[in-house]
């Protein structure tokens, strides 16, 4: 069952049961209540006619009848019965000459006073003592009040109750059709959005509510959604283009050698051209596999407590067999004093891989012009900054660098597969730390590094 | 006694390069820092009904900010005792003589070349503290030749 459907019913019924209650419950105690009113209606009348028909002489009772006749309105079928009762025995006699019920002239004579109804009928007896006997005196009346009030008050009820559930039920499936219409669009939208239209976005409206809310996330997933795709399609066109390139070579290098018979040289020369490509595609599927691994969360990498300043003179040391012509500085003046904020937990080769890569690309683009690497720490994290010189990187490329095989188009000129950068970040990430890399082109480049310090017992 | 010494800022983490050229000046002995903020006064009632200068540095301060100050914090840790950061509102020579009062200032650095940015109601101080009865000493440090408008961590980390 939809939603829709489910909220309707629940407000369509919750509201009928409230409705049912408040009117049988106005029906039940208006009608308990006409009854006992219609009593004592009933028992007024009884003692005037006491009075009147059984205390003849007396002044009273003179006005008496002239204030009944006057003010006392006559009710429906109205019958006063005044009867000389001698002894119990009487009781059947009356009965019979009557049409009186005799169980009910049996508890007026043995309770002075009762009430009694029969059909529509009621009745009300009182037993007066007299010097000359005992007397029942009863009026008797047709209830008119319940017989035409309350079945109108019931058939009103019933009607008004009819109409407000179906009000009820118009309203509730009114507003909850106006409040999952537009969940339904969304529903519908994004059922329409596949991998050839993912530019599509739904509408997102101006105001602040929760409909609007799902769009907006929606909307982000999709654009996360989009740049992971162009991430892919990417990463495709460049690795095959990557492997591509020594493959031709290769390819081509070994058709030009079968040609026709060559002297050994010319084929000693071919097959080094080859291995050298060879070596190349060796290289790139290597840290291609490298790139993969370091891309698990779950590494059975062993970590342990390193000091940052010690892996970036190590870099350095690697850096200088590297790259013998590197113009590397190390600026430690703003390093703290106490060196557990140098700490990190980590993995020593990974940790040193990541800044050699750093550090080979800095010397790299900026052909050895100074590279500056500054450490500083936070309370919570090492700072590592590096600044280099070099060629720098299109501000509008600055959020590809990540990609695997990617290079900006700047770098022509340079040596390079693509997968440095990459792989550093996962590095980094592995660490729990950022990489954060802004550039001015033709200014350089600057690297920040932030790890999280090493928490010791 | 320790000496206290006073150098205005605009927020930014390149100001913070004065009191990093202040510590390296003043290595061997224990200093305090005042860092000081100059901002004119609401004339307001209401505002200034509401006004409370802790809530208006945190609402100047960023979290790069305060990486900043921790990292000099780190590095001069033996000598550098206590840094605050104070609001000035005043405009004239014996409003900043009652600051320094206040506040014992011994010292002023002030940066030589680098202009404070001025923020909205901010007005730069360094005029008046130049005409004042403390001493004070220029610093300065290669301004940043990168057009970058990021304020960064990097910018601290200028030679």
């Amino acid at each position: 069952m939809s939603s829709k459907r489910k909220i309707t019913l629940i407000l369509v019924g919750s509201i009928s049961l409230m409705l049912l209650l408040f009117g049988s419950s106005v029906y039940y105690f208006q009608s308990n209540y006409s009854y006992v009113d219609f009593y004592k209606r009933l028992a007024t009348r009884v003692s005037v006619a006491e009075k009147y028909y059984l205390e003849k002489n007396d002044v009273n009772s003179q006005s008496l009848k002239r204030l009944r006749d006057e003010h006392l309105e006559k009710l429906n079928d109205e019958r006063e019965y005044i009867e000389l009762c001698k002894s119990p025995s009487d009781l059947e006699r009356i009965a019979n000459e009557k049409l009186l019920p005799i169980d009910f002239l049996k508890t007026v004579y043995s309770n002075t006073s009762a009430s009694y109804q029969k059909n529509n009928v009621f009745y009300y007896g009182m037993r007066y003592n007299k010097a000359t006997g005992t007397y029942l005196v009863i009026v008797s009346a047709k209830n008119y009040y319940s017989t035409h009030h309350l079945i109108l008050l019931r058939n009103v009820l019933i009607g008004s109750g009819l109409v407000s559930i179906f009000i009820i039920i118009y309203l509730s499936y009114f507003f909850s059709k106006r409040i999952f219409d537009p969940i339904n669009q969304i529903i519908n939208k994004v059922n329409s959005i596949s991998t050839d239209n993912i530019h599509i976005r739904l509408d997102e409206l101006k105001d602040n509510s929760e409909i609007t809310k799902l769009a907006s996330t929606f909307n982000s997933l999709l654009s996360r959604i989009e740049i992971a795709f162009e991430t892919n399609k990417n990463f495709i066109s460049n690795a095959s283009h990557e492997f591509n390139t020594p493959l031709t070579s290769i390819i081509g290098e070994a058709d030009v050698a079968l040609l026709k018979d060559r002297a050994p040289n010319e084929y000693k020369d071919t097959l080094q051209k080859i291995l050298e490509q060879a070596e190349r595609l060796n290289t790139i599927s290597q840290s291609l596999l490298f790139l993969a691994q370091t891309g698990y969360k779950e590494n059975r990498l062993s970590f342990n407590i390193l000091r940052t300043d010690e892996l970036i003179l190590q870099s350095k040391v690697i850096m200088d067999q590297l790259i013998p012509h590197n113009n590397i500085q190390i600026d430690f003046n703003l390093l703290p004093e106490n060196p557990m904020k140098l700490k990190v937990s980590g993995n020593k080769e990974l940790l040193i891989l990541a800044f050699t890569n750093i550090l080979t690309n800095a010397c790299k683009y900026s052909s050895n012009k100074p590279v500056l690497i500054s450490l500083a720490s936070t309370n919570n994290e090492v700072v590592m900054v590096f600044k280099d010189q070099g060629i720098g990187i299109p501000e509008s490329e600055i959020q590809y660098i990540y990609d695997p095989f990617f290079r900006a188009s700047n770098t022509g000129a340079y040596d390079g597969y693509g997968i440095g950068l990459p792989l550093t970040r996962n590095i980094i990430r592995i660490h729990g730390g950022v990489l954060n890399i802004s550039s001015v082109q033709q200014q350089g480049v600057t690297v920040q590094v932030k790890l999280p310090i090493a928490k010791l017992l | 006694m320790a000496k206290t010494i006073l150098i205005p800022i605009d927020f930014s983490i390149e100001s913070l390069n004065t009191l990093k050229l202040a510590l390296e000046q003043n290595k061997h002995e224990p200093l305090n820092v005042v860092l000081m903020y100059a901002e004119t006064l609401s004339s307001s009632i209401t505002e200034l009904l509401f006004y409370s200068p802790g809530k208006t540095i945190q609402s100047l301060t960023s979290l790069q900010f305060n990486d900043a100050i921790t990292i000099i914090k780190n590095t001069y840790e033996s000598t550098l005792q206590l840094i605050r950061i104070e609001l000035f509102h005043g405009f004239t020579k014996s409003a900043l003589a009652n600051f320094y009062e206040a506040n014992k200032i011994d010292l002023v650095y002030l940066p030589m070349h680098y202009r404070l940015s001025i923020k909205k109601n901010a007005f730069d101080p360094i005029p008046l503290i130049k005409k004042s009865h403390i001493p004070y000493h220029e610093v300065s440090w290669n301004s940043n030749t990168r057009a970058t408008n990021e304020d960064e961590l990097n910018q601290l980390f200028k030679q």
